[in-house]
């Protein structure tokens, strides 16, 4: 019998005890991981191609003060500045909903062409909401969910303004990095509540990178000490500021990976104490023969890291897979769009599976190494 | 007690070191699931908690949240008189009109900026808000651009100490003074004055109107006066009724606490197993005698079960005493309902703690049932002559 295979059988020889302890080591990982991706997902918004050329201009008060329409003449001259288009927040309801289950803005017919360029779609699809003032496109999230397709006609009831709007949908688009979003025309909103001359906040396009910060500046300083200050930053930026607004939330999921994490350890190191407390006798006649405390150490250790091992695989492996081929999107009922398990995430799971082996080894170790061999021979169970 | 059952209790108690590590894993399990969910509760409490009863409060029909409501003036200026309206000993009807803007303010922590409810009042407002106490500096005084703010949000929040200063919408305004909310939605709130604030964020007209009427009667029919006239495309309900209805962002967090207590349990329960198995494989002789003594397999497995259910009882008991020391910790959140920064306390309900509680003994139960049955099955003879 070679060592490997000595550990290996050791390892094996209560199999329920071992498949059990992998289990729960692959539970625990599998719910790491997926906090793990949560946050991910939480905090640091996918970036899209077109975002680098980007620019959000809202209100400087915040972002639900409107902006006055008038502002779109003077930043069309601002040089660098491509194209620019309203977005102003909706908040409908779809009908028969208690709240809101996607957001609708309003914007600029040509805006999909110009600056929202991500968007794929048919091109009827772009022809139609450029010709057509009630028309709407929408995400395929969103139009799978409720299973509209291009021409149905359906109705929102705004809680931002009085009323309801009916659309007509003249495309389904994919390829944005939230393909849930309901897009339709600002002027058809205008019609509706008599144009009272603001929207909710611009975005811009502008030439190229390198003038993007001439941009921003150029587009702050020109409504600076007016009745309606703006803020304009890049796209990222942007979505960043959203989520500082979680707060305390991000704290807390770490929180609680630290405590998943915690009793991680403490079960795995129970169970090896627990596999080791039985086999006292025979690492005592190992001893006997004359094998060194490092090498039962080493024994130990293959043990405690194969089993930790295993759990990552299961775990680890398996977040992988569930989180990879499963529809997330179907399943959080569009919460979550990627949950992406990028290289980073496996590598910090495997790095904490690994200390868990190595950790777990440690108190059975020591008391074998303390055990006098005649003591061990002595011992019953 | 029957011999079965202590011999079983008292196992918990003997063999404490083989079962610490599984109590203390429940204990995190648990502890992990009465806080999260004590988020939710004390969302859902903060909402609860808000407004007088005798008070009615009137937003624009099918506005969400009290930002994107309007009231016009022309509207206020009809309610106001209305008869079922309370009056103070001047002849006043008690009615506040408020205008409720979101600023974005930078965090004291500096990351990152949040939306801050500001709500513009009178002093008939604050009136009849009487869970709302000054309790530093004083209430903000028209005219002067001054301020005054809940001690939740200082706490939070960049200048807004008595006697900072900040610019928003063109304005200085001076912090004077620090109010308590008592733990309702008015603590994630800043006051000013309401006139002060349509001119500050250039609004034509009001948010809502909060009005005290004379009777639950006429409170009634208040709304019911409201919802009959056409020119008044407003709703009015009770004011507690209305920040009830605002826990929206409780639900998501419910489902998080859900999705984490199933998740960590499935690891629980199998380290429990664990536990259970090695405790009955090293009892093997024991449960031999019992048998022998004349006990029934269906009284051992009874046994065993409930030894799991007291291991596991005292890891979630364990856990709600992990967990009781952050009840009451503040703690902040971007509402769904007013899209502005939330404040409010874990709340670590005694329902809550029993729910824990409860949880742990079913982790325990479903441990300890493959074991109790191994146990129950184990051949007399067999049981007696193992070492």
């Amino acid at each position: 019998m070679t060592i490997p295979t000595f550990i290996f059988k050791n390892a094996l020889r209560n199999k329920r005890r071992a498949l059990l302890s992998v289990s729960s080591v692959a539970a625990s990982l599998f719910l790491l991981v997926t906090l793990q991706v949560a946050v991910r997902e939480m905090t640091l918004p996918p970036e899209s191609l077109g975002a680098a050329l980007r620019v959000a201009v809202r209100n400087k008060i915040s972002i639900t003060s409107p902006l006055p329409a008038r502002q779109r003449q003077l930043i069309e001259k601002i040089p660098g500045v491509e194209a620019i288009t309203p977005f102003t927040w909706f908040g409908g309801k779809y009908k028969g909903e208690q709240g809101m289950s996607f957001a609708q803005f309003a914007i600029d017919p040509h805006a999909l062409g110009t600056v929202f360029t991500d968007a794929k779609m048919a091109p009827e699809g772009f022809k139609t909401f450029i010709e057509k003032k009630d028309s709407c496109v929408i995400g395929h999230v969103t139009a799978e969910k409720y299973g509209l397709k291009p021409g149905d006609r359906f109705v929102l009831d705004s809680t931002v303004y009085p009323g309801s709007l009916t659309f007509t949908v003249a495309g389904i688009y994919s390829g944005t990095p939230d393909d849930r979003n309901m897009l339709f025309r600002q002027d058809y909103l205008d019609d509706s509540i008599g144009s009272p001359g603001y929207v909710g906040m611009w975005w811009l396009k502008v030439r190229t990178p390198a003038e993007m910060p001439a941009v921003l500046d150029a587009v702050n300083k020109a409504f600076a000490n007016t009745s309606a200050e703006v803020r304009a930053e890049s796209e990222r930026a942007f979505q960043l500021s959203f989520i500082s607004m979680w707060g305390n939330v991000r704290i807390l999921v770490a929180s609680i990976s630290t405590v998943v994490v915690f009793t991680l350890v403490l079960v795995t190191a129970s169970t090896m104490s627990m596999a080791i407390r039985e086999r006292f006798r025979e690492l005592a006649i190992l001893k006997a023969l004359g094998f060194r405390r490092r090498e039962l150490f080493a024994f130990i250790l293959a043990e405690s890291f194969g089993l930790a091992a295993a759990g990552a695989l299961l775990g680890v492996g398996g977040a992988y897979c569930f989180f990879t081929y499963g529809d997330i999107t179907k399943m959080t009922n569009g919460i979550f769009l990627t949950f992406e398990v990028t290289p980073r995430i496996i590598g910090f799971s495997c790095v904490i599976a690994s200390l868990l082996g190595i950790v777990s080894a440690i108190a059975p170790s020591i008391s074998v190494a303390r055990m006098s061999v005649v003591n061990g021979l002595k011992t019953l169970d | 007690m029957a011999l079965p059952l202590t011999y079983n209790v008292r196992n918990v108690v003997v063999r404490w070191r083989a079962t610490l590590a599984t109590i203390f894993g429940i204990a995190l399990v648990v502890a992990v699931f009465v806080l999260v969910q004590a988020l939710a509760v004390g969302l859902e409490k903060s909402a609860s908690n808000t407004g007088d009863a005798r008070n009615v409060m009137i937003v624009r029909k099918g506005s969400t949240a009290e930002s994107s409501s309007q009231v016009s003036l022309q509207q206020y200026q009809t309610i106001r008189y209305w008869p079922q309206i309370a009056k103070d000993e001047k002849g006043a009807p008690l009615v506040s009109a408020d205008v409720l803007s979101l600023i974005s303010q930078p965090r004291i922590d500096g990351q990152g900026e949040a939306n801050v409810s500001v709500r513009g009042l009178t002093t008939m407002g604050i009136l009849l808000r009487p869970q709302v106490k000054l309790v530093a500096g004083r209430w903000f005084i028209p005219g002067k651009r001054e301020i005054t703010v809940s001690s939740k949000m200082a706490k939070r929040f960049a200048h807004f100490k008595i006697g900072d200063q900040f610019k928003t919408a063109g304005s200085l305004l001076t912090v004077v003074g620090e109010f308590d909310g008592g733990s309702s939605a008015f603590d994630s709130e800043v006051w000013l004055d309401a006139d002060e604030a349509r001119s500050i964020f250039d609004r034509q007209s009001y948010s809502s109107m909060l009005v005290r009427a004379t009777s639950p009667q006429a409170a009634a029919e208040i709304s019911a006066r409201i919802e009959g006239d056409k020119r008044l495309p407003l709703r009015a309900d009770s004011e507690v009724a209305y920040y009830s209805q605002q826990t929206s962002t409780a639900k998501p967090i419910k489902i998080i606490g859900d999705f984490l207590a199933i998740a960590m349990s499935i690891g629980a329960t199998f380290a429990a197993m664990n536990t259970m198995y090695a405790s009955v494989g090293s009892r093997t002789r024991e449960i031999g005698t019992l048998r022998v003594l004349g006990f029934r397999r269906r009284t051992i497995l009874a046994g065993f079960i409930l030894e799991g259910a007291i291991l596991a009882a005292i890891g979630g008991i364990l856990g709600c005493l992990i967990a009781l020391p952050l009840h009451g910790y503040s703690t902040g959140t971007m509402s769904f309902n007013t899209f502005s920064e939330t404040v409010f306390q874990f709340r670590i309900t005694p329902m809550l703690a029993m729910k824990g509680i409860l949880f742990s003994i079913i982790v325990g139960v479903v441990g300890s049932f493959l074991p109790a049955i191994r146990a129950a099955r184990l051949p007399v003879i067999a049981a007696l002559k193992s070492v």
